[in-house]
């Protein structure tokens, strides 16, 4: 079972439809999205569309969920002031020219989908979630201590705990067995389809692989592949410019900032 | 921001108020409003002796983990369930 996530297109048409192209190629069986669809670029309606036309199952970002409610408030947690002022100019940006129906569809989104396989004697539950199981925008970033990681995973039961947000992918492997029994258990960050942050400006993706032998018990019988594909960065990049948004996110972009 | 006059504080955002030579430990306003919402507190089980500066617990913020760190030397009696 190939199983294609994404997440954090952020209203980035362009690489979401490399994206689209890219998975079509791989003979994915099925896919999953991780969430903020829309905020930081001007498609943030087509982005909704292609991800509802194509009937993916979807579950809310933060910004989905901020978006979805008319909120002006996206729950990003910027550090500065001018950092805010440009949150400030996209979630108001992007609530103005977001369509009613788009939105219903952003506000009726779940907030997790949990995927229970059933291989040998043994359960493996992989969990999708946006930030985290315990909350929406919560950063879980790749140094998060090890027993705040595990136990996060613990509580939520999940095996191979999936999520976005940060824009930073990252794979770790923790075992949480006792007296000698394995368990081993995967926490992967699935970087970002449309405004990547980890110095590669292309856009990603995480390709997971469950065979008939994936088990808790061995840490490599789950595959996890980082995908990176090319797309039309300077469209995207001038349509910011182009925009009332700050023109920093264009080069946000053009630098996988 | 309120300053209680009785609360004698740290270096490192931890706030300290002695009462019959039993110290409560609080974490400053300032520091909860750097952090944001604040998830789950890793505290220490009571018994426990630590020394001064040495890290007795850890918050779990938004966008991060934060160490506290002892404002002085003493042995952890009770700790707020409502925290956990």
């Amino acid at each position: 079972m190939k199983i294609a996530l994404f997440s954090d297109i952020h209203a980035n048409l362009p690489a979401l439809q490399a994206f689209f192209k890219d998975v079509d190629s791989r003979n994915t069986d099925a896919i999953y999205c991780l969430g903020d669809l829309v905020g930081y670029n001007i498609w943030a309606n087509e982005v909704v569309n292609e991800i509802k036309n194509r009937k993916i199952p979807t579950i809310a970002g933060n910004y989905d969920f901020g978006i979805g409610r008319m909120s002006n408030e996206c729950g990003c947690a910027y550090k500065t002031d001018h950092e805010k002022d440009n949150g400030k100019i996209s979630i108001s940006f992007t609530n103005s020219i977001m369509n009613d129906e788009e939105r219903k569809y952003l506000r009726t989104l779940p907030a997790h989908i949990k995927v229970e396989f059933q291989l040998h004697e043994d359960k493996l539950n992989l969990l999708l979630v946006h930030g985290s199981p315990r909350k929406i925008n919560e950063y879980l970033f790749e140094d998060r201590e090890e027993k705040s990681m595990l136990r996060i995973m613990e509580q939520a039961d999940a095996d191979i705990m999936c999520f976005g947000h940060t824009h930073k992918p990252y794979h770790r492997i923790i075992n949480s067995g006792v007296d000698g029994q394995n368990h081993f258990r995967h926490a992967i960050n699935i970087g970002s389809v449309g405004k990547p942050k980890d110095s590669n400006p292309q856009g990603g993706y995480v390709m997971l692989t469950i065979n008939d032998n994936s088990s808790i018990l061995d840490k490599d019988s789950i595959q996890v592949e980082f995908i990176r594909f090319n797309y039309d960065i300077e469209t995207a990049a001038k349509a910011v410019e182009e925009s009332p948004l700050p023109n920093e996110f264009a080069d946000m972009l053009r630098n996988g900032a | 921001m309120n300053f209680p006059e009785d609360l004698k504080y740290s270096k490192e955002h931890t706030w300290l108020r002695i009462s019959d030579n039993i110290g409560t430990i609080g974490i400053t306003e300032f520091a909860q409003s750097e952090l944001g919402e604040i998830f789950y507190a890793d505290l220490p089980n009571d018994g426990y002796s630590f020394e001064q500066d040495k890290v007795f617990g850890s918050v779990e913020a938004i966008k991060t983990v934060s160490d506290l760190f002892m404002p002085v030397s003493g042995k952890v009696i009770e700790t707020n369930k409502k925290l956990l």
